[in-house]
């Protein structure tokens, strides 16, 4: 933590950056924090219940953060990702954004929980995650944890669902998406999901209805997952930001299996690998084509 | 459900230059081909957003054809290319929410494949109407309920 | 006011018998991955009576639901245009395990619903429902209902109170609507006992929420009048992702949109669903400005909303202090923070 510390503060002081975004402790538990000053940056910390992805922050269409300037942000592997995927997408420019990037041995999957990390009460996406130490970074914090590891409760999932038939696989999503409410909860913490004006918002024409009725909220979920496909990093914001806990991470692991196997791609904190969607090869997988 | 007796609707989305001119083809050819397909030309497979198959499917379509031009012979040189690798991904997902894949036919037929499009309709329509009206789709929410 | 007593076994023979006579009994109940919601049951034994948790959304969309269709237009030849309304038929409701601060906003919600104009499909599923309340223990750190005028044992908005007693509850007949319930079913209440057990439940939960509740909400008002432009908007407002999730699991956030849709090329609906000040386009005009751009402003409005502006109209707090914003929120904001903070600054500024 000292060395976190005293980075963001020599980061401040320096004039190198105007805020640290990080996480402190709050009143209810760990939350994020955008660090201004010394003092601040004292209240930085970096543990198993640092689950947010502050990669959403660093968007320059936030203009209330935006407005406190040049930005350093807290970001574990998963978030590093996420940065590299802005970057890839020129959000941002490289300049314009210093990474600390920490070690990271897994997050718990309830933050608020007392317990220990370990295979079963860490974040499913943590439980097969491969990186424990970001690559594009500025700086690099935090001791190289030991590896935690357990078995996908979501890819069992999945494979449970894939063996059902598509009647049963309806009924299981209209169940789980029958108490979406289109908060947009899922959206607007996605780094991901960016754009000025989301194609759900449209409404001349009107392609996505915004009602939260079966037929809008299937709508909703399905185009969020195609405008996600090979871009979501899995950093498990959009299940957690869910007030009503759909298994919104259950879609977005099949999407990325999907693109996984057939294109060769995982999420990837290189910004120069090319997205998926925007790239073809002329051998690319065409067996359900006639 | 009823299945095996009703006239499955059909939406193909098709490109201009390959798919479109082969189904002209197999019209001119007067081969027979079951009529339950409405087709909605696009210049190229490329421009076919998948929030269309969603919407087909959304005001009632029982099945769902996107199809365009083979590797290499896109119009627009690559349009195809995309076009493959975003409906690989929406056909599985689509499958992974509970449809049928039967209901859905990806297909590469050119503008000289006028015998393809017939063998194509044929055997979606056939398909389709195996697996009866998509009602669970047509039927979530709107209405005065 | 009249009490009885009601065993745990008897309550739920009661809500067996209200749907075995045809009526719709909502109350919390398990759904997936370990999440309570208030919904309607099929059977008694769905309800969770018993569990700390709190519901995760309120009994808001039992009055004003999520979608609701307004009427239905047919275009016709010649330009005309035929409407059909929505039926309203509101099934006979009773609520079994309301908590006081989701039975309070209810009531809360009453004043703008009946303020320029009555809601009449709010007010039919109103007249409909019977809300039975269950007194709370005080649920966890984010509670703040005694802030508000509240509390774990409030009485608003419930026409029948249980708290808890050995083997059942004490049951506080507040209404008429309560009385009714209480005769229709008087084989399965008994003679009033437990006062003094019922008041000492109150008493611990109530000890329990204070202990780390901020100061009283309720004076705030005047310094929330004459502070609109300082800093501390700029400051709640950074960690907000303006997601909205807070307004749906709000007791008494109540804003909503107005949609058509189309159904087929001359038919279509026109809705009514939930919407939140917390979204940039909430405040988008036709012309393109927008008064509310950036998430300070947007925060600004909520709080002053919920605790001034609608306390200035209707001498009621927007807020049931039931804490499902701060347990929500993805980002961290903390509303008892806030009223710690205002408090601060209005008490330091005199």
């Amino acid at each position: 933590m000292t060395e976190l510390r005293e980075l963001a503060r020599k980061l401040l002081s320096d004039g190198q950056v105007k805020v640290v975004i990080g996480y402190e402790e709050g009143p209810r538990g760990v939350r994020p924090l955008f660090a201004t000053d010394g003092a601040a940056a004292d209240r930085l910390i970096f543990d198993e219940r640092c689950v947010q992805n502050l990669a959403t922050y660093l968007d320059r269409r936030r203009v209330h953060v935006a407005r406190l300037g040049k930005p350093a942000i807290v970001a574990k592997p998963c978030d590093v990702k996420a940065v590299a995927g802005l970057l890839r997408e020129t959000q941002l420019k490289r300049e314009d954004v210093v990474i600390i990037g920490v070690r990271c041995g897994g997050v718990l999957a309830d933050p608020k929980s007392l317990q220990r990390l370990g295979p079963d009460t860490m974040a499913d996406r943590c439980r097969t995650c491969e990186t424990r130490e970001p690559g594009l970074v500025d700086y690099l914090v935090g001791p190289m944890p030991e590896a935690v590891r357990g078995q996908s409760g979501r890819d069992a999932k999945i494979a449970e669902l894939d063996a059902m038939t598509p009647e049963e696989r309806w009924s299981f999503w209209q169940k789980e998406l029958s108490r979406c409410t289109r908060c947009q909860a899922c959206r607007q913490v996605c780094p991901l999901c960016y754009c000025d004006r989301c194609m759900a918002d449209k409404t001349e024409p009107q392609w996505i209805e915004s009602s939260p009725h079966p037929r809008g909220i299937l709508a909703w979920h399905l185009i969020r997952a195609i405008h996600l496909a090979g871009r979501c990093v899995d950093c498990g914001e959009c299940e957690r930001a869910c007030p009503v806990s759909i298994p919104l991470g259950l879609i977005t692991r099949k999407v990325a299996q999907v693109v996984a196997q057939r294109f060769q791609h995982h999420p990837t904190d290189d910004p120069s690998v090319p997205s998926p969607i925007g790239t073809w090869r002329s051998d690319d997988p065409q067996e359900f084509i006639l | 459900m009823e299945k095996g007796n009703f006239e499955p609707r059909i939406t193909a989305f098709v490109c201009n230059w390959c798919t479109y001119t082969g189904a002209d083809l197999a019209g001119t050819s007067r081969l027979q081909m079951a009529p339950n397909i409405r087709i909605v030309r696009l210049p190229c497979t490329g421009r076919i957003d998948p929030v269309f198959v969603i919407k087909a499917f959304e005001r009632g379509a029982d099945g769902v054809i996107v199809s365009g031009c083979h590797p290499a012979d896109c119009h627009y040189t690559a349009g195809n290319y995309h076009a493959r690798r975003r409906f690989a991904i929406l056909r599985e997902l689509l499958i992974f929410m509970g449809v049928d894949p039967r209901r859905m036919t990806f297909s590469w037929v050119s503008a000289s494949e006028g015998a393809k499009w017939r063998d194509v309709v044929n055997e979606t329509v056939e398909r389709v109407r195996a697996c009866g009206p998509f009602e669970g789709w047509r039927s979530l929410g709107g209405g005065l309920t | 006011m009249d009490a009885m007593t009601i065993s745990r076994a008897d309550l739920l023979g009661l809500a067996e018998d209200l749907l075995g006579s045809g009526i719709r009994v909502v109350g919390p109940a398990k759904a997936s991955r370990g999440m309570v919601e208030y919904r309607a049951v099929a059977a008694a034994s769905e309800l969770a009576l018993e569990g700390p948790e709190l519901p995760a959304r309120s009994l808001k969309e039992f009055y004003l639901p999520p979608t609701e269709p307004l009427f239905a237009w047919k275009s016709l030849a010649g330009g005309k245009v035929e409407l059909m309304e929505a039926r309203m038929a509101p099934p006979p409701t009773v609520v079994i395990g309301a908590r006081p601060c989701d039975a309070a906003g209810v009531e809360v919600l009453d004043k703008v619903m009946g303020w320029d104009y009555r809601d009449e499909p709010y007010f039919a599923r109103r007249e409909a429902t019977t809300i039975v309340s269950i007194a709370c223990a005080g649920i966890d750190s984010s509670c703040f209902c005694t802030s508000v005028g509240l509390g774990p044992d409030a009485t608003r908005g419930s026409d029948l109170l249980l708290v808890p007693i050995e083997g059942g509850y004490r049951a506080e007949v507040l209404t008429e609507k309560g009385a009714r319930l209480v005769s229709g079913h008087q084989g399965r209440f008994r003679p009033d006992s437990g006062a003094a057990q019922a008041q000492e439940f109150k008493q611990k939960a109530r000890a329990k929420v204070a202990a780390h509740a901020p100061p009283d909400a309720r004076p705030l008002r005047s310094w929330l009048e004459t502070h609109f432009d300082h800093p501390l908007w700029a400051e709640v407002a950074l960690r907000c992702h303006g997601c909205g999730a807070c307004a749906a699991v709000c007791p008494t956030c109540h804003c909503f949109d107005i949609v058509d849709e189309p159904e087929g090329v001359t038919t279509g609906v026109r809705r009514r669903n939930w919407d939140t000040c917390q979204t940039a386009r909430f405040t988008v005009h036709a012309s393109g400005h927008n008064p509310r751009s950036d998430q300070n402003s947007r925060i600004r409005q909520r709080v002053m909303h919920k605790f001034m502006i609608y306390p200035k109209r209707f001498n009621e707090i927007l807020c049931t202090g039931c804490g499902r914003c701060v347990r929500a929120c993805p980002g961290g904001m903390d509303l008892l923070e806030v009223i710690s903070r205002v408090s601060a600054l209005a008490g330091g500024a005199g």
